[in-house]
């Protein structure tokens, strides 16, 4: 039996619905911007329950169109986590500003008990992720930055369909990113990416920054980039807004048969699981003893078990060079080795995961 | 008659069961993202163009941005340029910090290379000619001033995809070169899309590295870089049209011939050709006497023809901060009042160019 991560194959299987459409785009010949992606920007921001939506090429474009949106600069100091994909830091760089981590608890979160003491004078946003499909305690984070006064601009990009006491992410932060990524709960056939805000001036500035700073063919108003969402994208992303419930669901259904297996192993630690966090399931994730000798193994019975990642961010080559290092931040070093992402997604069937679950308990036995 | 400046519908028309091939086959593999598809087409421009290295990349103003970096422009710098262009080619200058200094155009709308000397300060770091509706700079002078002063070579060839000097395509003169693939260009995808070509192996190394978050293998990060790739289920499109793109561009000389044979006026002045320039064709200027009264006429008669720009890029609100004199650009002030475009597309029909040219004539015989 054979278990594969990537499930692109199956979603897009039948091309039909998409064709459909994508002939009626062409004969429109909207090709940059235009009617289809304006209209999936407001099914968008209807779903997640924004004022404004912006769409952009990807969902590293968003984190820097936020940051840029945000006004953060040369000489500021963003607080982000340290486990996160490297966009997240990368935005941060790319804007002149200074990544300061801080380390990570044991839901995969942001360590929300420790942002207050990474607070200098230079701090001027706080940067959380909702990573794997989960999410930091927002409500908390929100009044750290009230109290200091701090711009919260939200990494959602595997956010989107999960809920903190029922809120999406990306609708707490001042200007916050999505991902539509083809591994993303909501995915398009290549890069794509979105913003929100509830701010009429940031969506102003933003719908202006992303097409060239034009408003209008003859014109411009302040000097932007080529950071669109192509239509084709736009497209695919309105036919999948309709099935992401129903795909979280299903993840959702697939994550609790594995935790009610795996927890029973003492050898693995799941994360702490809560009614007030309704998680995407974007990645299935849980921290197993010997994980490289699991891995090998899980990987030898043709089931694609990946590590995300197996390097912190504080411990990449550019971090290092600005001075973080080893035993920085020892929980998330911990789980680095330790942690292990297991195939979630909504084609398994039970008689794989049933597999899976008997493979990992019976390396464990022996 | 309606004659459209562009026929991307025609297009799609002709090409329908490839181009859905083409997709089809990207999709049945279920990887999107910097796949096999993209690769080939970069080794087909290098076939194209002669060329040693290509990268595709998500749009032409992304290629210049990232042209202008891997050479380490920067704050304080200096890049010599055309101000008839897009926007894009100034505001990516303007992105890596450094500062556009402007020359005059000549006669054929591209930069005047006899003024380029006189502009050079101890501050300029590069030159980047704008190679404007496809047809070559006098790259010989440029390249021998670059040589001299010791300055970089960036070519805006945004517009140049399938323009030769001499046998040498556009691209091959300077140190790295912008290519765009946006919907309106002749060798066009179905949505944003752009490349660089450069024979330099380590600009190629710092490129390949920053258009995918400087990522070496997927868990180490060299650098910190951004995210701009060329989408898959473009690249194969382009991987087809490329195919065609010498078939375009002559169709595309042959209707301008056309117009050259059937314009009896001496109020509209077709710009020449030089025999050693193969013009790529993206756009068909021509100089109009009393302009805008011929734009309103022709398009009484539904005939469409555009002005690429009324503006030159030192008139933007956004520049205004540079306190540049517009008297020091005569010819460019004196050619946007007279640049329009011509419907001149592979898809027109002998009787939509005699019907224009007609109307051309009546509009100055009254």
């Amino acid at each position: 039996m054979k278990i594969p991560f990537n499930y692109l194959r199956f979603q897009f299987f039948n091309t039909r619905p998409y064709f459909k459409e994508w002939k009626k785009l062409i004969k429109s010949s909207e090709f940059t911007l235009g009617s289809y992606v304006e209209k999936f920007e407001k099914k968008f921001a209807n779903y997640i329950g924004a004022k404004h939506c912006i769409s952009t090429n990807n969902g590293t474009d968003a984190l820097i169109l936020s940051l840029k949106a945000a006004n953060i600069k040369k000489g500021d100091e963003v607080i982000t986590v340290c486990n996160s994909f490297y966009a997240t830091t990368g935005a941060i760089v790319e804007c002149g500003a200074r990544p300061v981590f801080v380390d990570c608890d044991n839901r995969f979160q942001i360590n929300v008990s420790q942002i207050e003491k990474a607070i200098t004078s230079k701090t001027k946003a706080i940067l959380p992720v909702h990573w794997a499909g989960a999410s930091p305690d927002m409500y908390k984070i929100i009044k750290i930055s009230k109290k200091y006064n701090l711009k919260v601009i939200e990494d959602a990009c595997m956010g989107i369909g999960a809920k903190i006491k029922g809120k999406s992410p990306g609708t707490f932060g001042d200007v916050n990113a999505f991902s539509m990524h083809p591994l993303k709960s909501l995915n398009v056939m290549g890069d794509g990416g979105m913003i929100a805000t509830n701010n009429d001036k940031i969506a102003d500035w933003l719908k202006k920054y992303r097409n060239h700073g034009m408003i209008n063919r003859n014109n411009i108003d302040i000097w932007g980039v080529n950071t669109r969402l192509q239509p084709l994208q736009a497209i695919v992303a309105m036919i999948e807004l309709k099935k992401v419930n129903k795909i979280i669901k299903k993840r959702n259904q697939n994550a609790k048969i594995l935790d009610r297996a795996l927890s029973k192993i003492k050898q693995i630690e799941i994360p702490l699981r809560s009614k007030d966090y309704k998680e995407t399931f974007a990645l299935y994730m849980a921290k197993f003893k010997r994980r490289n000798q699991l891995k090998n193994f899980l990987l030898k019975n043709k089931i694609e078990v990946k590590i995300h990642y197996p390097k912190p961010l504080h411990l990449q080559k550019p971090s290092r060079l600005i001075g973080y290092k080893k035993n920085d931040f020892p929980y998330a070093e911990n789980q680095a080795k330790e942690l292990l992402t297991l195939p979630v997604h909504q084609y398994l069937s039970r008689d794989q995961l049933n597999f899976m679950i008997k493979k990992i308990k019976y390396f464990y036995a022996n | 008659m309606k004659v459209e400046i562009i026929d991307l519908k025609q297009r799609f028309k002709d090409e329908e069961i490839q181009i859905l091939k083409c997709i089809k086959r990207v999709l049945k593999k279920g990887n999107l993202i910097l796949t096999s598809e993209v690769l080939n087409f970069e080794q087909s421009i290098c076939k194209y163009t002669g060329l040693k290295y290509c990268l595709g990349l998500n749009s032409g103003t992304d290629a210049l941005l990232m042209s202008l970096w891997s050479l380490g422009i920067k704050r304080g710098d200096e890049v010599i340029t055309s101000p008839i262009s897009f926007i894009a080619s100034v505001s990516s200058i303007i992105h890596v910090g450094a500062k556009p200094v402007f020359v005059d155009i000549g006669k054929d709308l591209n930069m005047n290379s006899d003024l380029i000397e006189e502009a050079i300060t101890n501050k300029t770091k590069a030159i980047m000619p704008v190679h404007w509706t496809g047809r070559i700079c006098d790259m010989n002078k440029i390249c021998k001033i670059a040589k001299k002063y010791n300055l970089k070579v960036i070519e805006d060839s945004a517009q140049a995809m399938g323009a030769f000097y001499k046998k040498k395509h556009a691209g091959t003169f300077g140190d790295i070169s912008a290519f765009s693939t946006h919907p309106l260009k002749n060798l066009n995808g179905l949505g944003d899309g752009g490349f660089i070509t450069t024979n330099k192996k380590n600009l190629y190394n710092k490129i390949k590295l920053y258009r995918n978050h400087g990522l070496k293998g997927r868990d180490n990060v060299e650098i910190i870089g951004v995210n701009s790739r060329l989408d898959s289920l473009n690249a194969e499109v382009l991987n087809y049209r490329l195919k065609k793109l010498n078939n375009v561009i002559n169709k595309r000389q042959k209707n301008i011939n056309l117009y050259k044979k059937l314009i009896k006026t001496t109020k509209v002045n077709i710009i020449s050709e030089n025999s050693d320039k193969k013009n790529a064709n993206v756009m068909f200027i021509a100089l109009c006497e009393e302009r805008d009264e011929l734009q309103k006429y022709l398009k009484k008669f539904n005939v469409q023809a555009l002005v690429y720009y009324k503006n030159p890029l030192y008139s933007h609100k956004a520049t205004r901060y540079l306190n540049i004199n517009r008297k020091n650009f005569p010819i460019a002030n004196s050619l946007v009042k007279k640049v329009l475009a011509f419907p001149h597309h592979q898809h027109l029909k002998r009787n939509e160019i005699e019907f224009v040219c007609k109307k051309i004539n009546n509009f100055y015989k009254k």
